[in-house]
């Protein structure tokens, strides 16, 4: 969990940062107290909105404040992922059937040993059997080995004059192996981070500050007095020592939480006012009186002072007389 | 990860239960998932653990001993759960190519239930060599193709010039292999799919919702029939404003030299009208009906300016106005619903998808616009007190009544509304609850507002205060 000193990459597109390996997501929980939203669908717990995961979606404060205090670089994402070469392909390709393969064998030696174990009685011919099992096992490992070699070529000349990839589905096997295990089946794990890709490359991409992403055109916050002012609003807030959330069901720009989100209530709805000059309403100080109250918490308005750089906060609550 | 685990009545319930818990505690719900209670591995059968209770703040200088205690384990329970990987089984993975130039990924080999209501299939010219072929294909739109990556059940390639499946040793490699990272730095941005529509899109189908599109991407993309729309009443055509001009000089004239309109001259006849009917019918039950019709056309003749949303609006849109953000974008069906995906049924939501930091509020002209495009709803039915017997037996839900085709009305009947007193009388069923019907509205859109990451929906009604008079 410690990064020290190494600078956690946000992978840019389209104007959003995401965070996609669990690492950083824990580094930037722990370390540097910034949270984000889960975004995605969690494999084995797909059907519910309660539980997500990967990726972590930053909001754009949060990102603007990482950059600033050199604690993250931004990558742009769409560009990183480079065009593999053929080598590398077949390299990926490589691994995924020995994976496949080796599941397979370890699956038909679990069933051999199985059936061998029902059928015979005697402990010894048991364990005759097994070895004799373990031997076959091991023969067929190499001749699948040898096979998932052997077979690709003749395949690929016969199937070489249809140029596009999108050939009739029947024709690619199921499984690399398919002499033997037609019928059964293995795990395939699918990619979700591109880190681990040997195609993947942020070098050259890869911006250190705000203003270099913006002048490349990946990143456009902030982009105006009132975003600057939220930017700023936020920094100040978590320099102090808060954790920090999105306000908007409880109509504010922030939560402000004592500690991490995950074990303690947020203590204030903060709004950002962006000048000292802007006036706000009395309706929203009653309407955030009423709101912040009802969920047992205080409303803060956050002023923004762009000439002298700070922030003032001023905090409301129902007063409870009668 | 097996079908019988991807039905969404699996785990239906336990959502249901934690939605009832928010409603109740207004004050706590910003609780967070307690990642702790989440099963560490896929289990036979998935279920969703209620949500932890939290401390108020930690102690001084950094949180007790427990607190610290509690939060590692937190912690850990999260990323435990976030680092487990796609999993599927050979025999359930679906295989897809995604083409960036057309922004759709064209399905290789189809398993499972996902594709019932996803994907459609588009007839493709493919370049055989020399001889050109038009062979129909599935595709699938960039939020369909990145959702199905994300929850692990497809495998998308990327198209690229270099057919790998030519080079030998790679038969079974269709393109680039995406990974989910990949996948949503290029599917997102194409073919009008924002993040905030990819979010809203994959937390109705993470529901069980089957969800598409509103205005076909492409011709070949099915969509439900048109709604049968219902005239507006006062269409301000451009004859329609030449004539008011033309008339404007002589209604002026006319106004000078015939007495100011008497308003008390249809009241007097409908109040006739009425008072007649309760003379006739004055013992009895229905005394107090006939009261209640009457007394609604003497409201309905005192209102001199025309009301409700079928008068024409006196904003108009400014006419450099840039594209509205709230267009309906999803058709939203409920998972009970039959869905055929070659022929969608009328929607049973339409949702407008917005950027919650950068959209306003929608103003009367864009919401009229909204409700202009569609269709009328029938009244609530008001709640029945059932056993839960009845409930659990499923009952089957009443046919909607037709929606009322109302004539339009003559140019006599437009210019003089007193004379035609009885021309639609408000026939409303008796049973119905006019403040249930007036918080739900005439026509509904949802709009989801979609800020960093969380969604709030919202549900815009078409009031119709017009036609229910408090005079009851």
């Amino acid at each position: 969990m410690s990064s020290g000193g190494r600078k956690i990459p946000l992978r840019v597109s389209n104007n959003k940062a995401y965070v996609w390996d669990i690492d950083d997501i824990a580094a930037l929980r722990a370390e540097h107290h910034i949270c984000g939203v889960l975004t995605g669908t969690l494999p084995h717990l797909s059907q519910q909105n309660v539980f997500l995961g990967p990726p972590l979606l930053l909001i754009p404060e949060e990102v603007v404040l990482l950059v600033d205090k050199h604690l993250a670089v931004l990558v742009d994402d769409p560009t990183a992922h480079r065009t593999p070469s053929a080598d590398a392909l077949k390299a990926w390709d490589a691994e995924r059937a020995a994976t496949a393969n080796q599941q397979l064998v370890l699956a038909e030696a679990k069933e051999t040993s199985e059936k061998a174990a029902k059928l015979s009685m005697s402990e010894e011919a048991l364990r005759k059997r097994q070895e004799r099992e373990e031997k076959r096992a091991a023969a067929a490992r190499a001749k699948a080995l040898a096979e998932g070699e052997d077979v690709a070529a003749p395949e690929a000349s016969g199937s070489g004059s249809i140029a596009i990839p999108t050939a009739p589905v029947a024709q690619r096997p199921s499984t690399p192996t398919p002499s033997a295990q037609t019928a059964s089946a293995f795990t395939v794990t699918l990619p979700g981070s591109s880190s681990d890709l040997s195609w993947y490359d942020s070098q050259g991409c890869t911006y250190e500050t705000v203003a270099d992403a913006q002048a490349a055109g990946i990143w456009t916050y902030p982009a105006d007095l009132h975003e600057r002012a939220k930017c700023r609003v936020f920094r100040d807030l978590w320099e102090k020592g808060n954790f920090m959330g999105g306000g908007v069901r409880f109509g504010g720009d922030f939560l402000v939480y004592p500690g991490d989100p995950m074990r303690y209530h947020s203590h204030f709805v903060a709004t950002v006012v962006s000048s000292p000059l802007s006036t706000i309403k009395p309706m929203e100080i009653v309407a955030h009186g009423r709101l912040g109250t009802a969920t047992k918490k205080a409303h803060l308005f956050c002023g923004w002072d762009d000439e002298k750089q700070e922030v003032s906060y001023f905090s409301i609550e129902w007063a409870g007389f009668g | 990860m097996d079908d019988t685990l991807e039905r969404p009545n699996v785990v239906s319930k336990p959502v249901d239960a934690v939605d009832g818990d928010d409603e109740q505690s207004s004050g706590d719900e910003d609780q967070g998932p307690d990642w702790t209670k989440l099963p560490s591995a896929p289990t036979a059968r998935p279920f969703i653990p209620k949500r932890g209770e939290k401390d108020f703040e930690p102690n001084a200088s950094g949180g007790s001993g427990l607190q610290r205690h509690v939060l590692d384990r937190s912690r850990h329970a999260m990323l435990e759960a976030l680092s487990a990987p796609r999993t599927i089984s050979s025999k359930s993975i679906s295989y897809a190519v995604w083409h960036p130039d057309l922004a759709r990924a064209h399905v290789t080999l189809s398993r499972g239930i996902h594709f019932a209501s996803m994907g459609h299939s588009v007839a493709r010219t493919a370049s055989l060599d020399s001889a050109k072929k038009i062979h129909k294909r599935l595709e699938l739109l960039p939020e369909e193709t990145l959702y199905l990556v994300e929850r692990g059940a497809m495998l998308c390639w990327k198209a690229c010039e270099l057919a790998p499946s030519d080079t030998p040793g790679l038969e079974d490699v269709e393109g680039i292999p995406m990974t989910v990272q990949q996948a949503f730095a290029e599917m997102i941005g194409t073919a009008d799919l924002t993040l905030e529509k990819y979010q809203v899109f994959a937390y109705l189908k993470r529901l069980g919702y089957a969800v598409t599109r509103t205005k076909p991407p492409n011709p070949e993309y099915p969509i439900p029939p048109p709604f049968e729309q219902p005239q507006r009443r006062y269409q301000s055509s451009f004859l329609h404003k030449v004539l008011s001009v033309v008339l404007w000089p002589l209604r002026a004239l006319q106004s000078l030299f015939v007495p100011r309109f008497d308003w008390w001259q249809p009241i007097r006849t409908s109040c006739l009208h009425g008072a007649f009917n309760i003379r006739a019918v004055h013992h009895g039950l229905c005394r107090c009906t006939v009261l209640c019709v009457g007394l609604g056309h003497l409201f309905q003749s005192l209102r001199f300016l025309p009301g409700g949303h079928n008068a024409p609006l006196h904003v108009q849109a400014r006419p450099r106005a840039p594209v509205s953000p709230y267009q309906i974008f999803y058709n939203v069906y409920k998972p009970s619903t039959p869905f055929k995906k070659t022929a969608p049924p009328p929607p049973e939501y339409s949702v407008v998808v917005v950027n919650a930091r950068t959209t306003p509020m929608p103003t009367l002209t864009e919401l009229t616009s909204l409700f202009g495009v569609l269709p009328e709803l029938p009244p609530p039915l008001p709640r029945k007190r059932q056993s839960f017997v009845q409930q659990k037996a499923g009952t089957a839900p009443p046919p909607a009544p037709a929606p009322k085709t109302q004539l339009p009305p003559s140019r006599m009947q437009r210019f003089f509304p007193w004379a035609f007193p009885s021309t639609s009388p408000p026939e409303l069923p008796r049973n119905i609850n006019p403040f249930l019907s007036l918080k739900t509205g005439k026509k509904m859109v949802v709009v989801a507002a979609v800020d960093a990451g969380m969604t709030s929906f919202f549900r815009f009604g078409e009031g119709v205060f017009t036609e229910w008079p408090m005079v009851l």
